[in-house]
C-alpha cells in the first residue's frame, strides 16, 4: 500500500494499526540483540513482519533500530582509530543493513495475503542514544547524518519515515526538513516523560508549535508505559490537529535486553489503547515488549473509526 | 596469594606473565554478552579463569572491564528515569556483578590442579568510566573520584591481590584513578591504551603519561589494547621514560563491535592472523627491550599465554633505558 492510501484511510477517520515490537521479540524468540540479525537471521526477521501483517498490522516498520555510521563510529576515538583497529567494512555496514532490512519488510508484505492493504515505514531513532537527549549532535551534523539515511531508506523502498523514540524537538525539526527535502512522508514520534512532557523535558505544546511549519503527517508517543502515553497524548490532544497515536512499551528495559514482566497482557494493554482512542488517537501500535497477539486484539477489538476530537 | 611473590620476581628480574583476553574469551566461548557473563554463565567465567592458570599465568584478571554503575545509568535519561522504566536493583547491580567477579577468580585459583595455581595473584581490573576506546568522554575529576573509588573499594573488599587500571586512555583519569589506588594501600599498575604511532587514544605520549602517574607509586607502568606494532613502539618509548618495571599485552584481530551497543562490546575479528607462535615472535622483542610483564589482551586465548610461558626467556635482560636514567 502506498502512503497515498493510508493518507486517504487517516482523512476518512478510519482507525490505523501498526506493528508491535521487532527487537524484543527478537529475544522473545530466542535470538539475541547483538545485531540486527539481518544477513544471520534473515527468515527470522521475515516470519516477525510476517505474523503482524497476519495479526492485523496496517504499517510494518524496519528492523533498523540506531544503524546508522555513527554508532559503529561511537565505538573509536574517532575515525582514524576505526580505520586502524576496526573490523572491515564499518564505515559502509550501516548502509547495507538499512537497505537489507527493508527488504525484508518488503518480501514479508509481498508474500502476505493482503500486500495491497500495507505500507513499509522505515523506522529511524534519534542519532545518538534515543534516552539521552544531551548527547544529541549539533544541527548541521545532524542534517548531514539524516539527509543520508533517509536517503538510504529512500532508494530502498520504504512508502513514510517513522523517527521513532524522538527524545527532543530540535532533533525532529532536523528529521523533519531532511524528509521534507527528500520529499518522502514522515511521522514523528516521541519519547514521553512521565509528565506529559518529553523525555527532555520540553513542553508538548512547545513542539507542536516548534513542528507546525514542517507539517509533520502524524505526531506519535512511544517506548515509555502505557500510562506515560496516556498522558502524553491527552496533552498532544489540546494542541496538534493533526493525526496522532501512540505504541508504548511494556515490561522493563534490563540492559543489554528485555524484561517481559506480564504485567500487560493483550486484554490489559488494550484496555490503555482504549483510552488512547479515547483522548482522539487514531495510529495504535505497540512498542518494545508487545508481541503478534497484542497486535491482534488491537485490531479486533479497538474501534475502525478514530473517535471525532475538537 | 598477595602480591609479595610478583613483587619477588619482579625485582629479581624474572618475567611475570599475564593472562590473556577475559572479555573476548568468554564470548568466543558462545556466551551471550550480557553481564560480562557472571549472571548466567559464571562456570564459563570461572574456567576461562582456570584455563589461564593453567596455560602458566602468573596474574589473572577479574572479569570487571567497563562494569560500572554508570555503564547502566548511561542507558537512561537519568537515576529517575532508571528507577521508572528499569528492573528493581538495576542501580546496585554492577556493584554485586563486581564482588561476584572476584569470587569467580578466587574460585578458579582453589579449584585448580595446577601445582602453582596457590601463588597465582588475583588483579583487580579497572578500566576507564566511559568506553575504553574514548578519551574525548571522559567525565570531569569529581565524578572520577567518586565512581573510580567505589570500585577501588568493591575490588578490595572482595579479596583482589592488587589492581590493575588498565586501558587508560588518557592521562588526567589515570592520575585520579593512580591517586585512589594510592590510597587504597593496594599494590597497583597502571597500563595505557595505545593506538597508531604508540600515542595514548587521547594523542597524549606514553612517556608524558608514565611521567605523570609515577609519583603515586605503582609498580609497574604497562601499555596494552592496541595492535602489536603500535604496543612495541609505545614500550620503546616507555623503556626510555621510567625507571619502573614496565610491560603490555597487545590485542590481536579487529574491533568488531555492534551497532546499538554503547559499552565496550568483547568481539574481535580475524584473531586467527596472530596464533600464539606469532605472538611469541612480537613478545621476544618486547622482552628483549625491557618489558618483564607480559600477556595478551583482547583476543588473545590461554594457548597464547601457553605459547609465551614455554617460549619466552624466564629472566628479563637488564634495561639499556633504565641504566642511562639512573646514571644521569
Amino acid at each position: 500500500m502506498s502512503y497515498a492510501a493510508v493518507k486517504t484511510r487517516m482523512e476518512r477517520g478510519e482507525m490505523i494499526i501498526l506493528d508491535g515490537a521487532i527487537g524484543t521479540e527478537m529475544c522473545r524468540r530466542g535470538l539475541t540483540w547483538e545485531g540486527h540479525k539481518v544477513e544471520s537471521e534473515p527468515d527470522a526477521i521475515r516470519s516477525i513482519h510476517a505474523d503482524y501483517i497476519l495479526a492485523g498490522a496496517d504499517i510494518l516498520s524496519t528492523n533498523t533500530f540506531q544503524l546508522a555510521r555513527r554508532s559503529f563510529l561511537n565505538h573509536f576515538a574517532d575515525l582514524e582509530h576505526m580505520r586502524h583497529i576496526g573490523a572491515q567494512h564499518l564505515e559502509t555496514c550501516a548502509a547495507g543493513l538499512i537497505r537489507d532490512a527493508v527488504q525484508l519488510a518488503l518480501e514479508a508484505r509481498r508474500r502476505s495475503s493482503r500486500p495491497a492493504e500495507v505500507a513499509v515505514a522505515g523506522a529511524m531513532t534519534t542519532l545518538e542514544w534515543c534516552f539521552r537527549p544531551d548527547l544529541a549532535p549539533e544541527e548541521n551534523a545532524m542534517r548531514a547524518e539524516y539527509r543520508e539515511i533517509i536517503s538510504h531508506f529512500k532508494a530502498a523502498g520504504v512508502d513514510l519515515m517513522l523517527f521513532e523514540t524522538v527524545n527532543h524537538w530540535q532533533e525532529a525539526k532536523v528529521a523533519l526538513e531532511a524528509a521534507r527535502e527528500l520529499d518522502i512522508p514522515a511521522w514523528v514520534s516521541f519519547v514521553p516523560d512521565w509528565r506529559a512532557r518529553l523525555l527532555s523535558g520540553e513542553s508538548v505544546a512547545q513542539m507542536v508549535c516548534q513542528l507546525e511549519p514542517l507539517a509533520p503527517d502524524a505526531i506519535l508517543f512511544n517506548c515509555a508505559p502505557p500510562g506515560d502515553c496516556t498522558l502524553a497524548l491527552r496533552e498532544l490532544a489540546k494542541h496538534s490537529k493533526r493525526p496522532f497515536g501512540a505504541y508504548a512499551h511494556i515490561g522493563r528495559f534490563d540492559p543489554p535486553d528485555w524484561m517481559f514482566t506480564g504485567e500487560y497482557p493483550p486484554e490489559k494493554y488494550l484496555e490503555a489503547a482504549a483510552e488512547w482512542v479515547a483522548a482522539g488517537a487514531q495510529i495504535i501500535g505497540g512498542c518494545c515488549g508487545t508481541t503478534p497477539d497484542h497486535i491482534r486484539l488491537l485490531k479486533d477489538a479497538l474501534p475502525r473509526r478514530a473517535a471525532v476530537h475538537a | 596469594m598477595s602480591y609479595g611473590r610478583i613483587q619477588g620476581h619482579l625485582s629479581r628480574g624474572e618475567m611475570v606473565l599475564l593472562d590473556g583476553g577475559v572479555g573476548t574469551e568468554i564470548y568466543r566461548r558462545g556466551v551471550y554478552w550480557r553481564s560480562n557473563g557472571i549472571e548466567r554463565n559464571p562456570e564459563v567465567v570461572r574456567q576461562v579463569h582456570a584455563d589461564y592458570i593453567a596455560a602458566g599465568a602468573d596474574v589473572i584478571t577479574t572479569n570487571t572491564f567497563q562494569l560500572t554503575r554508570r555503564s547502566y545509568l548511561n542507558l537512561f535519561h537519568d537515576i529517575e528515569h532508571m528507577r521508572h522504566i528499569g528492573p528493581e536493583g538495576l542501580e546496585n547491580k554492577a556493584e554485586m556483578l563486581v564482588r561476584r567477579a572476584v569470587e569467580l577468580a578466587r574460585e578458579a585459583r582453589e579449584q585448580s590442579r595446577s601445582a602453582t595455581a596457590g601463588e597465582v595473584a588475583i588483579a583487580g581490573s579497572i578500566s576507564p568510566l566511559q568506553h575504553c576506546f574514548r578519551p574525548q568522554l571522559a567525565p570531569p575529576n569529581d565524578e572520577l573520584r567518586t565512581e573510580h573509588g567505589e570500585t577501588i573499594q568493591q575490588l578490595k573488599e572482595s579479596g583482589v591481590d592488587f589492581l590493575l587500571l588498565e586501558t587508560m586512555n588518557n592521562i588526567r583519569e589515570a592520575v585520579v584513578a593512580s591517586d585512589l589506588a594510592r590510597t587504597s594501600n593496594l599494590p597497583f599498575w597502571v597500563s595505557f591504551a595505545v593506538r597508531e604511532g604508540g600515542k595514548l587514544l587521547s594523542r597524549e605520549s606514553v612517556a608524558g603519561a608514565a611521567k605523570a602517574v609515577e609519583p603515586y607509586g605503582p609498580e609497574a607502568i604497562l601499555v596494552n589494547c592496541g595492535p602489536i606494532e603500535d604496543i612495541t613502539l609505545a614500550l620503546s618509548e616507555l623503556a626510555g621514560a621510567t625507571r619502573r618495571p614496565i610491560g603490555c599485552y597487545a590485542h590481536i584481530g579487529r574491533y568488531h563491535p555492534p551497532s546499538w551497543k554503547h559499552a565496550f562490546f568483547p568481539r574481535f575479528a580475524e584473531t586467527d592472523q596472530v596464533p600464539p607462535e606469532k605472538y611469541l615472535t612480537a613478545a621476544g622483542q618486547w622482552a628483549a627491550m625491557g618489558a618483564q610483564i607480559i600477556g595478551g589482551c583482547c583476543g588473545t586465548t590461554p594457548a597464547h599465554i601457553q605459547a609465551l610461558k614455554v617460549g619466552l626467556p624466564k629472566s628479563c635482560p637488564p634495561r639499556q633505558a633504565s641504566r642511562s636514567v639512573g646514571a644521569r
